[in-house]
């Protein structure tokens, strides 16, 4: 087994919509934006697009108009928590992410996909951490490498 | 040791059907051997997507499985993950008459968004040979295992479904599966 195996996997992750998808949704939802007659569907089909984007702006956009379902449509409330926390892990929000996706483990304490979200969540929080002590590890160590030569070379006469 | 090279194929499995039929329990069944209670099940979000390994005449296949959300609302999403897909598990409830007569419409939305020729000629195939139909309980374990052994047997029975380049595959094995939920101990079907 391959160290890959090990970590869960959640395929809104590991797929990308395409530029093609993208400006597809897109300029049926706007065309429903100008007549006014924005269908929910669309939005979220929209919304969903973009958190499945590679690239941050359109991740911003996706959060976004899914803040917006979230409060147009109490029907489409797990689903909004899901990408939203999807969304903001992908940013590195990881509180934001985190936040999202506990709520919605709250109302579905056994959805399979969000315990691996939470899994990823943390696995994320806990190695960015290690990383964030080992760089100030290692400045403790360079202040300390410069008192040592600081009082090294005090000693010299 | 390389595990990888003993893998004589790798072969991509849908799950489609109506939503609440039960293709999430079966799946959790066939890859972790569990159950659970209908009150803890959440319904699919998009898709989600589990592999597991299968032996099959001592050779080693693994099955990259899909698993999609039942709800119309994700339909657009669910669909483009149709592609390059060599088999397909339509699962319907056998206590629920319309999951049963929906398979038309799934049937055709592999049509439409598998959007590959030969698929029509699948279907036809299927029609003509007789779909599988295999009835099977998540709870109870009964036939799960056989229909995904079913459907991967009819997939290396068909050489041409994995040994052309990806992209031109188009999945020609239909099984349906009619996933008897708990309420539905021994009920009957086609």
């Amino acid at each position: 087994m391959t160290a890959n195996e090990k970590v869960p996997f959640l395929l809104d992750l590991q797929t990308t919509s395409s530029q093609d998808e993208i400006a597809a949704i897109r300029s049926l939802y706007q065309k429903e934006l100008q007549s006014n007659k924005v269908n929910p569907q669309t939005k979220f089909d929209y919304a969903y697009t973009l958190i499945k984007s590679g690239l941050k702006k359109d991740h911003e956009a996706g959060l976004q108009l899914l803040h917006e379902l979230y409060k147009e449509n109490p029907a489409r409330r797990r689903e909004c928590l899901y990408y939203l926390s999807i969304g903001n892990y992908k940013l590195a929000n990881y509180v934001e992410a985190r936040k999202f996706n506990e709520i919605l483990l709250q109302i579905e304490p056994r959805n399979a996909q969000s315990l691996k979200l939470r899994e990823l969540i943390d696995n994320r929080v806990r190695t960015d951490g290690l990383v964030g002590m080992a760089i100030v590890g290692g400045v403790v160590a360079a202040a300390s490498i410069a008192l040592a030569a600081f009082f090294g070379s005090s000693k010299k006469p | 040791m390389n595990v990888a090279s003993d893998i004589e194929a790798t072969f991509k499995l849908l799950l489609i059907g109506d939503s609440g039929t039960g293709k999430s329990s079966l799946l959790l069944r066939f890859t972790d051997d569990a159950w659970l209670q209908p009150d803890e099940v959440a319904a699919t979000i998009g898709v989600d997507f589990k592999v597991k390994t299968m032996e099959i005449n001592e050779k080693k296949y693994k099955l990259t499985i899909w698993d999609t959300a039942g709800q119309e609302r994700f339909r657009t999403l669910t669909s483009s993950y149709y592609r390059g897909a060599q088999g397909v598990i339509m699962v319907y409830d056998v206590t629920q008459r319309e999951s049963f007569d929906h398979l038309t419409t799934w049937f055709n939305e592999l049509d439409t968004y598998s959007s590959n020729p030969s698929w029509k000629e699948g279907e036809a195939f299927a029609k003509r040979m007789g779909t599988l139909f295999i009835e099977a309980s998540a709870k109870t374990r009964a036939g799960v295992k056989e229909a995904f052994l079913e459907v991967v047997r009819k997939i290396i029975e068909t050489p041409d479904l994995y040994q052309k380049p990806a992209g031109n595959r188009a999945p020609t094995n239909v099984v349906n599966l009619d996933a008897q939920n708990e309420n539905a101990e021994g009920g009957g079907c086609c």
